[in-house]
């Protein structure tokens, strides 16, 4: 078991150490060799891994007005604002739906019609209402995860057992109880199945805010179309190595939350 | 379904047998208030079933009901704190629930880890926990192996000695029926209506071992065969 991981690990490394040296190598061999100028690959769009460290430590240091730290803190705080909202008003929205066959055959369009709009459309009209600023980018984030979280909750509120219900009303419970520890819990299995696909909806959400919300907003989505605006390609390199360690570091955390909370699940049993 | 009409009496046992399709289940979910009889009427202690399950009344289910997101032990005490038992209370019925159904060890452990045996054994004491006057039970031991059966059938009429509820239980499985019940409803084929009620002469207490040896049994088991097979017979001419 233990050998097993490390060779996992081991091959993981190799593969990124492939991939950066040739990456590297590649974008440094000319065409007419010490010309400056014309490569086989040119670094200009795709840039060096060495150059890309080098701009990353320039982004920490206080040399610039805005820190990468600082950029993914904001970007950061807003998907995780926009992540919360999205699964609280998913969620309750879509167990209030999916229990209730009358309040769900009312919404129905409404729901189908604003689903199906191009969330990115919103955009200019969502920084018209929120401004350029961390409520505007939530708002985007809270709008995708919010469908992502309401569908998901809906089938599984409506997949509960009637079984189940049955034999806690015949164990005595009231409604609300029923809702506690029946319906609630047996829905929650399906949300969580929508998490993993929301928190990094919810990313896309923020650094699409970010394109269009300008250094007021901050964030890494600020940084990548600053250096368009530059041709700078490192540092949009830089950007988009942040943004995956985050996406990284949130569906751990998601998967970790998600054992802790399903360990009743039969795919959780195996220790 | 056409009608029907047996008695059952206080801290009785009743099975009722009969071929799948006439209406066994659908009987003991009109007593339950699980389904509205379309006409005539189940009285209980004299009163009608209205359209919520009384307090009293306990329902074991064939298919698997025990919450998966909970614990044996959390499973068992559902009942109890539905009702708004204290908990220290709660704690020590359960524990008891838990040492008669021989899931001692097993109290943290979730359903999914356990056999179906087991499951069916928590499902059993969850619904005993709390005392219910009746006890309906739709083929619980429908889906466990023979062995597994035997053993639970010892538990529940050790555990329906001690404490004399009145149980209606529905099986396929005469044999199962002549072992626990007091009396045995023979249900005819679809329509439904009652073929015979028996009375099972076999004393108790009884080992659902030997039972199965003993002349009587074999007596009791041929005559109701004999009213089964014919249902059987005129469904196959």
């Amino acid at each position: 078991m233990k050998d097993g991981r490390w060779s996992v690990w081991a091959w993981r490394l190799g593969i990124l150490a492939v991939i950066l040296g040739a990456w590297e190598y590649l974008t440094g061999i000319k065409v007419i060799s010490k010309t400056p100028g014309l490569y086989w690959i040119d670094p200009f769009f795709i840039s060096r891994p060495s150059v890309i460290a080098q701009r990353f430590l320039y982004l920490t240091s206080d040399k610039v007005r805005l820190t990468i730290w600082q950029m993914a803190l904001s970007t950061i705080q807003s998907t995780l604002w926009g992540f919360l909202v999205g699964i609280t008003t998913g969620f309750a929205a879509g167990l209030v739906l999916g229990r209730s066959d009358r309040i769900a055959r009312i919404f129905d369009p409404f729901i189908v019609a604003f689903n199906s709009l191009p969330r990115i459309a919103l955009v200019p009209l969502i920084t018209m209402i929120f401004g350029f600023g961390l409520l505007a980018k939530i708002v985007l984030a809270w709008s995708i995860v919010f469908f992502i979280v309401f569908f998901n909750t809906f089938q599984g509120a409506r997949s509960v057992d009637a079984d189940l219900i049955h034999s806690a009303r015949f164990l005595g419970a009231g409604d609300g109880q029923i809702m506690r520890t029946v319906i609630v819990p047996s829905t929650l299995a399906w949300t969580f199945a929508s998490l993993t696909p929301s928190i990094s909806f919810a990313l896309i959400g923020v650094v699409v805010g970010e394109f269009i919300g300008g250094e007021s907003g901050g964030g890494l989505g600020y940084l990548i179309i600053q250096s368009l605006g530059t041709l700078n390609s490192a540092d949009m390199m830089v950007a988009l190595f942040v943004l995956g360690a985050i996406g990284i570091v949130m569906a751990l955390g998601i998967r970790q939350i998600e054992t802790r909370l399903l360990r009743w699940r039969p795919e959780y049993q195996k220790r | 379904m056409s009608t029907v009409s047996f008695d059952v009496h206080d801290k009785e046992f009743v099975a009722i047998v009969g071929p799948s399709g006439c209406g066994k289940s659908t009987i003991l979910n009109m007593i339950g208030s699980l389904v509205a009889p379309s006409g005539g009427e189940i009285l209980v202690d004299g009163e009608r079933v209205g359209p919520r399950a009384g307090k009293q009344v306990g329902y074991v289910f064939q298919k698997d009901t025990v919450f998966p997101w909970r614990t044996v032990a959390q499973n068992i005490a559902l009942g109890l704190q539905y009702r708004g038992v204290a908990t220290a209370e709660v704690r020590s019925r359960v524990t008891e629930a838990v040492a008669l159904a021989g899931l001692e060890g097993f109290e943290d452990a979730f359903p999914a880890t356990l056999s179906g045996g087991m499951r069916q054994r928590v499902a059993l004491m969850r619904s005993l926990v709390v005392n219910p006057e009746i006890l309906l039970m739709d083929e619980p031991f429908g889906a466990l192996d023979t062995h597994t059966k035997l053993n639970l059938h010892a538990e529940l009429l050790g555990i329906w000695g001690a404490r004399q509820q009145t149980v209606v239980f529905v099986t396929h499985d005469l044999s199962e029926a002549i072992t626990l019940a007091d009396r045995i409803v023979v249900m005819t084929r679809r329509p439904g209506r009652v073929k015979l009620v028996y009375d099972v002469k076999l004393p108790r207490p009884r080992d659902v071992i030997r039972l199965r040896e003993t002349a009587e049994y074999l007596r009791e088991y041929g005559e109701i065969w004999h009213a089964l097979g014919e249902e059987f017979q005129e469904r196959v001419s």
